[in-house]
């Protein structure tokens, strides 16, 4: 083992101790005794706590797949990477927990810190369109105070803001990195591969945001995640009375987390107590139970996650150390290539390509319905192999294209629903097949349009399957048997006829 | 350390570029996007197989317009020359004429640019089959000879082509002279490094210079990295529609991706009395030049797959029973649309390709077809299946020579190409040309363009022979004011 390999053992022990030593000397055990004593704790609390912690695996399911071109996270790794996160944000002041987090997500997944930030970035973002989503909800039916209405103004004015440079990010990349290259190149070789590197690293963290599935789910986690957090505001308003209303719990929720985004003192102690506070006085509830019941959401809040961020570091602290050293190392070697007598200077690394995966079941069915004639067998194999072809071609369109594609399949699905009340899957093959062809061959040009390229992969590759050219092309042999068959046929037409009949 | 050249892209541009700047001793870097293949595992393999490992994109790079149009080239080492048929013709002294007189294009009279075709056919061993006809190609001079129209046997870099009807797919015995078995071997010999899996993202510019690339190289165990390359000379010859997005992805725009041209194709399929078995052999070699360059007519490229998708237009399976009698045709046009190639805003700047049908275009597409069809049902055809929406197939010349009159309706037009070009066209007229008449991009003390971008205009003939020439002319040409190395 390395020296430096050691020291960075030994690093990562003494910020577990320390970790470990902030995060009970915090704890104010008296108050806690007061306020459990008149408070209705059981089922409540356990709730709250348990959508709270929910929330917190659906993070991680989110985490995950937003490095997933870079790493293949396990679930229960991604929750304690974001765990620690959110531990570390409680014992350490100024949101320092975004760093703590970022540097773990890096030496887990192997990505540059910048990278790593980058995530965290954008699931901050998600996390602020979610919450404002949710106080937009909670203040719909009216009677909200004028300083709702202004929070909200402030918030999209920040997160649109911040949105708005996410997207140019994620969705412009070679932007990005055509910019760094050309400012980096004013300032000399050295920082043009600096701010390339860089620049690269903050567009890959986005990456996973540019396939529509992805962002899709990344976006429906964010929602859940907030969703789940809102019902840990809603399983402790009953502990003190109070009826268990979800715009009041959403208001509460978003309020607080807002007010949270300002750096502020370890674990928020007293901001998040003013704001959650205040945001539940704005539903008619008195001072001092509002405050009870802030104190009450924020011990859910504080205790299991910094307990289980705690144990995370602990478990972690070796093994981060370790791959720190090493991912050091690689770095150390890696900065100049030289392959087949060229000399390459390594200015990042990129996301590997990824490996075709199989056509899903509508696609299939898709295929189906395009190239199996009517009362024909269907060749399997051939079927199968035309299927994951086409999910591969179409898979390889410009992004703005499979975009389009994507977006137009998805209306065909939904009008399919609506016409025949099942999913296209689910027709048969008879149904779908005319369905389909319906389309296709409309008389509308965009409709024919949007089935050309799945109708021209599809026939391609299934009639050009080594089984399904078996089978309709005559092999050399037969020839000569064919042969003194068409010769005794007549001259005009029934040639092709008598192959029709074969 | 700096290459003292870099080449970007191996296709029919940069390889003879990198061979004629090897040769004469320069030091010589080639990155190529595609992959280095083993002919013996990965070529001939079919239609799938092959679009997946040689094509750009997998094949999927349609030109957007009114009438989109497919298209298709190729990625790996050796380009689009790995896929393509091989026919080979020189520029017409028609089409140099009027280059020279639209563009103030210097040196590039048939007489200058004789030695360059000369030395390319040699090096491709370009001739004439030498053997009896297949079934497609025999039918089709039957054809062209009932209508007493002009047509020949088109010369081919593929001698000894063994007719296994796998030019589109790479072909697996060798016959055909891609350049990663003819050129780029011998660049290599002579000193030429040659990295493949090697995507050039953008050209690095400092004052009037390129002073390399940013690229992405794909390592041996999968692994991607961005890396820097340092060059005194770049040559970009990343093919018809890569060049131009490459430069404007750089921010080089300047009569850049404005003007590309192309070849729009119209197929049809014939049914004959007889079996053809077009799927078995090579494709016709004929073309008919009758009405060139405006309009031409050949072979295309057929297999059961390719018959299904160019029936797919007025689909009824029952056709495909009589494969074995139906061969494949096109008319090609020469383009007198414009396009565009544009870098995109989104994603790594994906190349977008644009073309708009000129009125001429539909014209001359309406009358090839009349043509086409009217040939065909004169070598015996029974039916006639266009790529056209909607219509029914041509069984009477009647039927055919309507097309002589009408026009085809431009949304019921399937059309592909394989033939682009023209988007960074080169001469002396500052107001419409990229690159001066050998390929040096103005404003730039070190930057080449040397593919088929740099044609003027559409040649009128299938342009590799075109691309080696030039390439090789302009080759020369820097050599000679780079002094002795
Ligand atoms: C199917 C088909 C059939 C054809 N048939 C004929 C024919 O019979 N006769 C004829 O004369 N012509 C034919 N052509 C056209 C002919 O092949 C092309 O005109 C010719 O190859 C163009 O040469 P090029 O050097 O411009 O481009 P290409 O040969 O296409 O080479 C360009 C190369 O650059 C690489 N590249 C692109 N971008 C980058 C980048 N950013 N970084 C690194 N590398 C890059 C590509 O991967 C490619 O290998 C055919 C073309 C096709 C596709």
């Amino acid at each position: 083992m390395g020296r430096h390999r050691k020291t960075m053992i030994a690093l990562g022990l003494l910020a577990s101790a320390v970790f470990l030593f902030l995060a009970v000397r915090r704890l104010d055990f008296a108050s806690l005794r007061a306020i459990f004593a008149r408070a209705d704790l059981l089922p409540w609390v356990p709730l709250g706590v348990l959508s709270y912690v929910a929330g917190h695996v659906v993070r991680g399911l989110r985490c995950r797949l937003l490095v997933r071109r870079e790493a293949n996270l396990r679930l229960v790794t991604a929750s304690n990477i974001v765990v620690v996160g959110y531990a570390a944000n409680n014992v350490f002041p100024a949101r320092l927990g975004e760093l703590v987090r970022a540097g773990m997500l890096a030496e887990r997944t192997g990505i540059p810190i910048a990278q790593s930030l980058v995530v965290t970035f954008i699931e901050r973002v998600l996390d602020g369109l979610a919450i404002l989503l949710l106080l937009v909800v909670g203040t719909m039916n009216g009677g909200a105070p004028g300083w709702t209405g202004d929070l909200v103004r402030v918030a999209l004015l920040v997160f649109g803001g911040a949105c708005a440079v996410m997207l140019f990010a994620v969705y412009s990349p070679a932007l990005v990195v055509a910019g760094a290259s050309r400012v980096g190149n004013r300032l000399g070789p050295r920082w043009h591969d600096r701010l390339v590197g860089l620049a690269t690293s903050i567009t890959n963290g986005g990456a996973c945001l540019r396939d529509p599935k992805n962002a899709v789910w990344i976006l429906f986690y964010s929602a859940v995640v907030w969703v789940l957090e809102t019902g840990l505001f809603l399983a402790i308003l009953p502990v003190f009375g109070l009826a268990p209303s979800f715009t009041a719990a959403a208001v509460a929720m978003s309020v607080t987390n807002l007010g949270l985004l300002v750096p502020s003192s370890p674990g928020f102690i007293g901001p998040f107590h003013f704001f959650c506070s205040r945001a539940l006085m704005t539903h008619g509830v008195d001072e001092a139970t509002a405050l009870a019941y802030a104190t009450v959401v924020h011990l859910a809040f504080y205790v299991p996650v910094t307990l289980w961020g705690a144990a995370s570091m602990l478990w972690y602290g070796v093994e981060v150390g370790a791959t720190a050293a090493m991912t050091r190392e690689a770095r150390a070697a890696g900065k100049e290539l030289e392959i087949g007598g060229v000399v390459l200077h390594e200015l990042a690394t990129l996301s590997p390509a990824t490996a075709d995966e199989p056509a899903s079941a509508f696609t299939t069915a898709l295929v189906e319905a395009i190239v199996v004639p009517s009362g024909k067998r269907v060749e399997p194999t051939a079927l199968r192999d035309a299927a994951d072809f086409v999910h591969g071609q179409l898979g390889s369109l410009q992004p703005q294209l499979a975009m389009l594609f994507e977006g137009g399949m998805t209306f065909f699905r939904l009008v399919t629903r609506v016409r025949h009340l099942r999913g296209y899957c689910d027709l048969p093959l008879d149904t779908r097949r005319a369905w389909t062809l319906s389309w296709a061959e409309s008389r509308y040009g965009l409709l024919r349009k949007l089935f050309k390229p799945v109708r021209a992969t599809a026939l391609l590759a299934y009639f050009d399957h080594p089984a399904m050219r078996a089978s309709i092309v005559v092999p050399a042999k037969q020839l000569a048997r064919k042969k003194g068959a068409a010769s005794s046929a007549a001259p005009s037409g029934s040639a092709a006829t008598g192959v029709e009949a074969e | 350390m700096k290459t003292q050249v870099l080449v970007i892209g191996s296709g029919a541009g940069g390889a003879t570029t990198a061979y004629e700047l090897a040769r004469a001793g320069v030091d010589v870097t080639v990155l190529e996007e595609g992959k280095r293949h083993d002919r013996a595992k990965t070529y001939g393999l079919g239609t799938t197989e092959g679009m997946k490992h040689l094509y750009r994109r997998r094949g999927m790079t349609p030109i957007l317009g009114r009438v989109p149009i497919g298209y298709v080239e190729g990625s790996c080492f050796g380009g689009s020359t790995e896929i393509n048929s091989g026919f080979w013709h020189r520029t017409p002294r028609e089409v140099l004429a009027r280059w020279q007189a639209q563009f103030d294009l210097e040196g590039a009279s048939p007489e200058e640019l004789a030695p360059h075709f000369a030395w390319a056919e040699e090096a491709l061993s370009v001739s004439l089959s030498g053997r009896p006809f297949e079934k497609s190609t025999e039918v089709f001079a039957r054809g062209a000879a009932a209508m007493d129209w002009a047509a020949h046997e088109v010369p081919r870099a593929a001698t000894g082509c063994k007719s296994t009807n796998s030019c589109a797919v790479g072909c697996p015995t060798g016959a055909k002279q891609g350049m990663s078995i003819s050129i780029l071997p011998r660049a290599e010999a002579a000193g030429a490094r040659v990295l493949t899996s090697a995507r050039v993202r953008l050209l690095i510019k400092q004052g009037s210079r390129i002073t390399g690339v940013l690229a992405e190289v794909e390592l041996e165990d999968g692994a991607r990295k961005l890396v820097r390359v340092d060059a005194e000379h770049v040559f970009v010859c990343a093919g018809p529609t890569e060049t131009p997005a490459l430069l404007r992805r750089t921010g080089i725009k300047f009569h850049v991706g404005d003007t590309l041209r192309i070849h729009p194709m119209l197929k049809v399929v014939a049914r004959f009395r007889e079996r053809i078995a077009a799927y078995d052999s090579v494709l016709p070699v004929l073309q008919v030049r009758e009405f060139s360059p405006e309009v031409s007519m050949g072979g295309a490229f057929f297999t059961p797959g390719h018959a299904a998708l160019s029936l797919s237009d007025n689909w009824d399976p029952a056709r495909l029973d009589a494969i074995e009698n139906m061969a494949g045709y096109y008319v090609a046009v020469r383009g007198r649309g414009r396009g565009q190639v544009r870098s995109s805003q989104l994603g790594d700047g994906e190349t977008m390709l644009r073309y708009e049908l000129a009125e001429e275009d539909v014209v001359n597409l309406s009358n090839g077809l009349a043509r086409l069809a009217t040939l065909l049902l004169a070598a015996g055809a029974e039916e006639v299946y266009p790529t056209v929406q909607g219509m029914a197939p041509i069984t009477s010349e009647k039927q055919a020579i309507r097309w002589l009159d009408e026009r085809l309706p431009r949304s019921a037009l399937s059309l592909t190409t394989v033939h682009a070009f023209s988007a960074c066209p080169i001469g002396e007229r500052t107001d419409r040309c990229a690159a001066d008449s050998y390929g040096k991009v103005p404003r730039w003390d070190n930057l080449y363009v040397n593919d088929a971008s740099m044609l003027p205009d559409s040649p009128g003939v299938n342009p590799q022979g075109s691309v080696m020439a030039f390439a090789r002319r302009n080759a020369l040409h820097f050599l000679s004011r780079l002094g002795p190395s």
